[in-house]
């Protein structure tokens, strides 16, 4: 979450683009005055800055030669955003000192993509060189794995601030939207035929969310499980790997080659089981057969996910059925039920109860190991 | 339902003068600017928010006031991004000149800028008709490029720009290319 300082002298653009950059989860300051607002830079230091051109009394391009001339602030990352949209204008905003710059309407998706370019260059962050692949799996459905896949993606996107992708592979109903209340405009169903298939053509078939979280649908209504290869699942995991930074992939929950092709793929396999007798059988099951084909998931960890109040099995009974650690508890998180009928990912909200807390902490273990280079 | 036939719109818009550009919001109708143009009860347009820069910087405001006032004779050019705020809303569609006439390469000129871009037309295209038959003090020229003829590094590209028909000094067209 970055400090964004916005200044427009218009009131309903400016609370408009801090609406937008609310909903990417930014702590947001609204100015409406630029003297104003050079004060409060100087005081408070913020990560970013999102600036208009056209105000009264000192323009955008005057507030951002007073920045670059302050030695304390200078290096504060300047977008602006301006109802000025010819090329000569954002020549001038350039010159002027500002980092990047957009011409009004702007939309959500833009504003974030920019912000965050920002955020990240400021940060010195790279992206890792290739993707990473995290699979959520587990044969047994309904124990949360869906909820831990969409709720990891989120958190991965807030704390990294770099390209995060979801992929839902069910074949019995696209999910995964309806927990972040998006409209499936297309599917892994509809993708075209692999040699048509480039990135440009992925990208445009993946919803945005407003946290700028992509995802890939599944078809809104059941298929045949077959209905996609494990060809057709590596040569899209191939394509997100090289071009997003973290891609989270929601298995099936059928043993097809869909299913062994995104966990054989996967730099990191989280394996989704419940504290019940059948949970933790079928667990069992799926280590037996997924060793006995010769496929090793790597970094694999169990979650354990207590989504009913009260736990059928202790975490100790778990672990011994196992025969493994649990990596991560999550505790029966009242809000969760809640959080999916009004279709906003736990840890998108200020929730600090047991599910997003704990995945929270997971997305921001994996990111910084991402970014030292230890994974 | 009803239709509200007086519904007025801000919308943003550059304007240019002999040696100034304008930046602000004109009030207009269901029409779009041209109408407001077009209006033959009034010589007199006004914006809000207006922020003035010279020609040759264009991008450096120089003043800016709540209120710029303009006689409709003395504007060159007006640049929209969005050529629906140009146009009446009822030609956007269905059968209107703008969606069934065949688009005319044009250059023309007016002081201190070159402009191309491509008139609509329906049926036999020709300049002099555009000068000085046609109805109305603008031309709509559509995906069109403003170039100031002294700072050819300088130029103003627009989903819409209406030039105003006395200022054109050299006009140009090509009725064999669409």
């Amino acid at each position: 979450m970055a400090r964004i300082f916005v200044i427009d002298d218009d009131e309903q653009l400016l609370r408009m683009v801090g609406l937008m950059l609310e909903r990417g989860g930014h702590n947001i300051t609204l100015i409406n005055n630029p003297l104003e607002g050079l004060e409060q830079i100087k005081a408070d230091k913020p990560d970013l800055l999102v600036l208009d051109v056209m105000m009264p009394n000192m323009s955008g391009h005057d507030l951002t030669r007073e920045i670059r001339g302050d030695a304390n602030i200078e290096d504060l990352p300047i977008l602006v955003l301006t109802a000025r949209s010819q090329e000569v204008d954002r020549t001038t905003a350039l010159k002027s000192g500002a980092d990047d710059y957009l011409s009004k309407p702007v939309t959500s998706q833009e504003l974030m993509e920019r912000v965050d370019n920002l955020l990240a260059k400021k940060g010195g962050q790279s992206s890792p060189e290739t993707g990473i692949i995290i699979t959520t799996f587990g044969m047994r459905g309904g124990v949360g794995q869906t909820t831990l896949a969409v709720n990891l993606a989120a958190a991965l996107r807030r704390a990294s601030q770099q390209e995060v992708c979801l992929v839902d592979l069910s074949p019995s109903g696209g999910q995964a939207v309806m927990h972040m209340r998006l409209q499936a405009r297309s599917s892994w169903l509809d993708l075209p035929a692999e040699k048509e298939l480039d990135w440009a053509v992925l990208k445009n078939r993946l919803i945005i969310h407003p946290s700028g979280l992509r995802v890939l649908a599944a078809p809104a209504k059941p298929q045949d499980p077959s209905s996609i290869s494990g060809e057709r699942v590596q040569y899209i995991l191939n394509l997100l790997k090289h071009h997003v930074a973290f891609t989270v992939v929601d298995a099936p929950h059928v043993y097809t080659p869909a299913f062994l092709q995104a966990v054989t793929m996967a730099d990191m396999g989280l394996h989704v089981i419940t504290p019940e007798v059948v949970s933790v059988q079928t667990a069992v099951q799926l280590n037996r057969l997924l060793n006995k084909a010769g496929i090793q998931v790597k970094r694999k960890s169990h979650i354990l996910n207590q989504h009913t109040p009260e736990a059928q099995l202790p975490q100790a009974a778990v672990e011994r059925g196992l025969n493994n650690k649990v990596a991560f508890q999550i505790s029966y998180d009242v809000n969760q039920a809640r959080a999916i009928a009004q279709g906003v990912p736990l840890t998108l909200t200020s929730a600090k109860s047991g599910l997003p807390n704990v995945v929270r902490r997971m997305a921001e273990a994996i990111w910084q190991r991402v970014s030292t280079k230890s994974l | 339902m009803s239709t509200s036939f007086n519904k007025r719109n801000l919308i943003n818009l550059d304007l240019f003068t002999d040696a100034y550009r304008v930046t602000g919001r004109a009030s207009v109708g269901m029409g779009g600017i041209h109408a407001e143009l077009g209006n033959p009860n009034s010589k007199y347009l006004e914006l809000q928010d207006a922020y003035i820069s010279r020609i040759h910087t264009p991008g450096d405001i120089v003043a800016n006031y709540q209120i710029a006032a303009f006689r409709k004779d003395n504007i060159n050019f007006i640049v929209l991004q969005d050529r629906r705020e140009g146009i009446p809303v009822g030609t956007q569609h269905g059968r209107s000149i703008f969606t069934r006439g065949r688009s005319i390469p044009i250059f023309l000129t007016v002081p201190s800028f070159e402009i191309v871009g491509e008139a609509m037309h329906e049926g036999k295209f020709s300049a002099r008709e555009i000068l000085v038959q046609s109805m109305g003090s603008f031309q709509l020229i559509f995906a069109a490029k403003a170039s100031a003829s002294v700072y050819p590094d300088i130029s103003y590209s627009g989903d819409l720009i209406l030039v105003h028909k006395d200022r054109i000094g050299i006009f140009c067209l090509d009725n064999n290319k669409q």
